[in-house]
């Protein structure tokens, strides 16, 4: 795990990256992006976090050990982006992450996904661990200085996966959908993730923590709250303030814009999944023996 | 008449509010679709019917799978749908 020393963070977007989001070839509306912002300031102890995603290899051991049934498991289905929109996929789960007939063969260092917030707490819980708050995650991928991605201000388009790393730069989402369908097409419904670390160094964070950036979207521990009541926030977002759970990091699904250290996304934690989705853990710092005397 | 309310993310910039007749959740729902044919794919099925992966919300309160079928939405009513992945 990566040692993360403790500090005030100013968590969240200044306003220019409003602006520059308004500004830049994307096809969200800023009004999307207004829930990072204002910033605020957020006192963070010291902890650790997972330099990587937990991995398929490493869920497994969990459930070989404990007998755990994810909720994709068990509620029979999973949610798997098809070639019109998202569906609920029947036997979608980690061990089969596009539906019947995949599997997990060859992917034991890849993130596993259709991960539900329970089942990345009930894993943290196991391993000794538990999930990141979104303060915690935002530090470990950026540090304290303000950066746009873990590795700076300048995009690097082979240095995370995301749509871009696939698909080659994209600016609109026709674009998107073209290279989605064309996907469909010629992998069929496994996600696109990538080994844990691949990336590293140069897509790495200031705390040297990996795939911040794109990969797998990551559940943390923070419930969804606007940072300032009165701040803007699209109002169908608004109404899952306190019932949703922060989601950051962005997934191999995404622009470059979606996998912004300060970019926040919101998950149901009442079982929902994805294939583009799992986790990694936190722990507290290691207590600091006081000399005698 | 009530309103459904789309998330931005869903609209691009356009339009996230609508007027839409009273009745039963699913006939508003469907009837949204055929007038908003762009909205569609993301609310109805291949079958017609709403799809129940995203969730709902009338007047701030949440609308379980299972009671949707005999939801009925007010005239003042505002149903708010938002996917389980939200934001960004």
């Amino acid at each position: 795990m990566a040692a993360v020393p403790g500090t005030v963070l100013r968590l969240g977007s200044p306003p220019w990256m409003a602006r520059w989001l308004e500004s830049e070839p994307q096809p969200l509306p800023g009004m999307w992006f207004a829930d990072e912002t204002p910033q605020i300031e957020v006192e963070v102890p010291a902890f650790r976090i997972d330099r990587c995603p937990v991995t398929v290899a490493e869920f497994a051991a969990f459930a070989d050990a404990t007998g755990y049934v994810s909720d994709a498991e068990r509620a029979g289905y999973g949610m798997v982006y098809g070639e019109r929109f998202w569906e609920e996929r029947a036997g979608a789960c980690w061990r089969t992450p596009g539906g019947p007939g995949t599997d997990v063969d060859g992917r034991a260092d890849h993130p596993v996904v259709h991960m539900s917030w329970s089942d990345a707490s009930a894993y943290a819980r196991w391993a000794g661990k538990r999930l990141p708050t979104e303060a915690e995650w935002e530090l470990a991928a950026r540090g304290v200085r303000y950066r746009i991605w873990p590795w700076g201000d300048q995009w690097l388009p082979g240095a995370a996966n995301t749509a871009e790393l696939h698909a080659g730069r994209l600016d609109a989402l026709d674009a998107w959908l073209d290279w989605w369908r064309d996907t469909c097409r010629t992998h069929g419904p496994l996600p696109r993730t990538t080994p844990v670390g691949t990336f590293s160094p140069a897509g790495d964070g200031v705390h040297g923590c990996s795939d911040m950036a794109g990969n797998v979207y990551e559940w943390t521990a923070s419930p969804s709250r606007l940072y300032a009541d009165d701040a803007p926030c699209d109002p169908a977002l608004r109404r899952v303030m306190g019932h949703y759970r922060v989601i950051r990091g962005g997934s191999w699904m995404n622009f470059r814009y979606q996998v912004r250290c300060s970019e926040r996304m919101h998950g149901d934690p009442g079982g929902w999944s994805n294939f583009a989705l799992g986790f990694r853990c936190a722990a507290p710092a290691p207590a600091r023996h006081e000399s005698g005397g | 008449m009530a309103k459904i309310l789309l998330p931005a993310g869903w609209t691009h910039g356009t339009q996230t509010e609508f007027d839409v007749p009273d009745g039963p959740l699913t006939e508003v729902l469907k009837g949204f679709a055929l007038a908003h044919p762009a909205h569609r794919r993301r609310l109805l099925g291949d079958d017609g019917e709403p799809l129940a992966y995203f969730n709902v919300y009338v007047d701030d309160d949440p609308v379980a799978r299972a009671d949707r079928a005999a939801a009925e939405i007010g005239a003042d009513s505002v149903v708010v749908i938002v996917p389980p992945l939200a934001g960004g």
